[in-house]
């Protein structure tokens, strides 16, 4: 068994990463892969999303599969799918654990985190996508793990392909156009945070070597609310006559669910490894469908249930009495991706798992920290110096789990105003500086340009006139995508930057009538 | 004679004898083009105006020998659908490197640095499909080869610019003709900006000059401008198809500046209204009146 479900971990783990490297444009206004089908298939955003936003996208429905395999086989997806969980695996395999190492016994926090996290979804909080494993992975590789990996492959290749060694750089560069093709992104992504985001994914593999898969068994909440579901589980481990308390299964136990202790079996925590039959001496251990159920029953402990579900609903005020939330309106830099639904109702959905960042064509997209408060942590944020909305593209809409960016048709999305450009005279060449300079309108993609030229006589310094193009926005034409910020020749402060004012999305950050 | 020098001229004699009408025909073919400035072929196809257009000023045989290295250079700088008018047409691009083999090219690469996205440009376009079935090698540009160069021109002094350009054999030029804020059209030589590195939005402060100061170091073989469709508004990427007109003309120079000049024409203007024709013209990169050019103009 334990070779069959090493051979389901690493087909899922690869499958989860092959369709991760598809998360990336190639062209098309299409990925032409199934890239979110892993967060399609997670139970727990798709209850904390009906909970917080009473709604949900209609993939989502793929995670009753889950719901349903898990009543049916138990815990299966966390010993035989989760891609982090795999990782989790992986990891802990790297250290030699010795025989009948005592283990915490902690496994109740993730009841609570869960608990914690329904009775906030409950209030419309919606904080799943923090700690949930496949929102939490995904983030983690998009934009922390995978820039990391690539400006290292990068940086090697540039350096051989710099040095200039005869003979080397034709086969280096051959492995680096295969690698290109195959792995690499198309261009070096570059992340806000990445080294925060990283540190908190390394620290949670690194907890393997403090007790194997120790995010699985003492802090994920998917692992909690399948551990529910899986106690009612038709699949049933039991131990026969034939046992003689010798201890191995729990030394090889992953799920640290007392095999050994007949009385103190924890099926919830059982991720059905397998372990346990494999390495069972006395063939003792078995598994079987419609048995009797040998194990205890779970005790949260009433106080602790109580406490978690009221930090729960406090986490909600707490989060959210911020002086943002008196003006309705958070920073004006706050330029959400074109389809998002109004403010309030995107961080009902948006689970942070970082999907629509890794598929921005021009890495504008880029997470959050305190703008839009600590509910919106990590939340996409579109930053138009590093890269803009590019006009005909509609791609992080279509990668979007919950719905909290609308997938949009391109005629729809090409009218979707994300903001407004506004011009700083002060700084603008042609208004500043009596210097020619058009980029801003050059680039503008709208088919009639929101940005027009006023034509202006102006004196140089030596009082002789000349003719100067000077850049206008349109109010009405202006979309917001920011190309004119990310191409302004102004370095600094640009001189046309974006706000959200007249974002299509509110009623009330209008500047127009 | 040695040995080589007497294979050598053997092997020339026997192409003589084997081809000598045809032989006869390309030199027939080069003293008429010869005196040919300018192509102007129009037709509703444009693979078939583009054959014939380089046909009528002696044949890609005339530019491009057995063995070269071609880059052909289209505009595909932004994300538009070829109908909009802000690429070139992928048709004429298509044809250009067909040609460009059948006159014995050993490689023919094809690429711009766009303004847009480039994966999106280059599918978008519909250039790098049409390219690559024509059997050219379409690459995304490789910053690594972004390398200074001396140009000490009116406005730029140096520029980072894409090597293989100075590593090719020979470059045809594929630009659209097309309405731009600044220029006030772009065609040949702005195209060249598609091989400037760094942060090239800064050369509008003094464009013309600019334009011309690349051309002092870019040498085309051959300028093909796709006048099929242009756009005529909110150039240089348009999106609107009422600002397309669709002309069905390509023309075909190996002086660009007399392809520029001839282009305003396109959209009712002189070359004289382009301050970069002007400037090219003044320095004597090239020549401004059309009156002075022979034009030749086919209809298929």
């Amino acid at each position: 068994m334990q070779n069959l479900r090493r051979i389901s971990q690493g087909i899922f783990l690869l499958l989860f990463l092959f369709l991760f490297l598809q998360t990336e444009s190639k062209g098309r206004d299409e990925l032409g892969y199934p890239v979110k089908i892993f967060l399609d298939f997670d139970p727990l955003i798709f209850i904390t999303t009906i909970l917080s936003a009473h709604a949900v996208a209609k993939a989502f429905y793929l995670s009753i599969v889950v719901v349903i395999v898990t009543i049916i086989f138990g815990r299966v997806f966390c010993g035989w799918v989760c891609p982090l969980g795999t990782l989790n695996n992986i990891t802990g395999s790297l250290k030699k654990w010795r025989f009948n190492m005592a283990s915490r016994n902690w496994h109740r926090v993730k009841y609570y985190i869960l608990i914690f996290l329904l009775a906030s979804s409950l209030f419309t909080l919606q904080l799943v996508g923090i700690i949930d494993p496949i929102s939490l992975l995904i983030r983690s590789l998009s934009l922390s793990i995978y820039p990391l990996f690539n400006y290292s492959i990068r940086s090697i290749f540039d350096t051989i392909y710099s040095l200039d060694f005869r003979g080397v750089v034709g086969i280096s560069e051959s492995i680096y156009s295969i690698l290109k093709k195959g792995i690499l992104s198309f261009q070096q992504p570059f992340y806000n945070q990445s080294i925060f985001i990283g540190v908190i994914f390394f620290l949670i593999l690194g907890l393997n070597l403090v007790e194997r898969r120790f995010w699985c068994r003492y802090l994920c909440p998917l692992g909690a609310f399948l551990g529910i579901l899986s106690r009612y589980s038709f699949l049933k481990r039991s131990v026969s006559e034939g046992c003689d308390s010798c201890g191995i299964c729990a030394s090889v136990c992953q799920g640290n669910a007392a095999p050994d202790k007949k009385e103190d079996w924890k099926d919830a925590e059982c991720l059905y490894c397998w372990n346990c039959d494999d390495v069972c001496p006395q063939n003792a251990v078995s598994f079987g469908f419609f048995r009797k159920r040998t194990a205890t029953a779970m005790d949260l402990g009433k106080r602790r249930v109580i406490v978690s579900m009221l930090s729960g609903m406090f986490a909600v005020p707490l989060l959210r009495a911020t002086p943002l939330s008196k003006s309705g309106f958070s920073n004006p830099g706050l330029i959400r991706p074109p389809g998002s639904l109004e403010e309030r109702e995107f961080l009902k959905r948006c689970v942070k798992c970082g999907e629509c960042m890794k598929v921005c064509i021009t890495n504008g997209l880029q997470p959050t920290f305190l703008e839009a408060g600590l509910e919106g942590i990590w939340s996409p944020v579109l930053i138009s110096r590093i890269g803009y909305c590019e006009y005909r593209c509609t791609l992080c809409g279509q990668v979007c789990p919950t719905g909290a960016i609308k997938r949009l048709e391109l005629k729809e999305k090409v009218k979707i105003k994300i903001g407004l450009a506004m011009i700083d005279k002060g700084r603008c060449l042609p208004y500043a500086h009596a210097t020619p300079c058009i980029v801003c309108e050059e680039v503008c993609p709208t088919p009639k340009k929101a940005i027009w030229f006023e034509n202006v006589k102006v004196k140089d310094r030596h009082g002789k006139g000349i003719i100067m193009k000077q850049p206008r926005v349109d109010l009405e034409l202006c979309i917001g995508c920011g190309i004119c910020e990310t191409r302004c020749p102004v370095l600094g402060q640009p001189a046309i930057y974006i706000t959200n004012i007249g974002e299509s999305r509110s009623k009330e950050n209008q500047l127009l009538l | 004679m040695d040995r080589r020098e007497f294979l050598k001229l053997a092997a020339i004699s026997g192409i003589g004898f084997s081809t000598a009408g045809s032989f006869d025909k390309l030199i027939k073919s080069v003293e008429a083009s010869e005196k040919i400035d300018l192509v102007v072929a129009h037709g509703a196809s444009p693979s078939k105006i583009t054959d014939a257009a380089i046909d009528a000023i002696g044949g890609m045989k005339r530019f491009v020998s057995r063995g070269d290295i071609v880059i052909v250079k289209p505009n595909m700088a932004f994300d538009r659908l070829p109908e909009q008018a802000a690429n070139t047409n992928p048709e004429v691009v298509a044809t250009v490197v067909k040609l460009c083999y059948e006159a014995g090219a050993k490689k023919v690469k094809v690429f711009d640095r766009t303004v847009n996205d480039p994966r999106r440009c280059y599918v978008q376009s519909g250039i790098a499909d049409a390219a690559r079935a024509s059997g050219a090698e379409v690459n995304h540009i490789d910053e690594r080869k972004f390398k200074d160069i001396r140009i000490n021109g009116q406005a730029i002094k140096t520029w980072p610019l894409y090597t293989e350009i100075f590593e090719a054999d020979k470059i045809i030029n594929i630009p659209i003709a097309k309405h731009h804020g600044l220029a006030k059209l772009t065609m040949a030589m702005k195209n060249w900006m598609g091989i400037m590195g760094g942060t090239r939005r800064t050369i509008h402060q003094k464009l013309d000059e600019s334009l011309v100061d690349l051309a002092l170091v870019i040498k085309p073989t051959l300028t093909v401008l796709d006048a099929v469709r242009i756009l005529t508004a909110n150039g240089p990427q348009g999106g609107d198809i009422d600002d397309v007109k669709r002309l069905d003309t390509v023309i075909v120079g190996i002086d660009q500046v007399a392809v520029d000049s001839f282009g305003a024409t396109l959209f009712g203007m002189k070359g004289s209204d382009l301050g970069y024709v002007k400037v090219a013209d003044k320095l004597g990169l090239g020549t401004m009146d059309i009156s002075k050019l022979k034009i030749k103009r086919i209809s298929i």
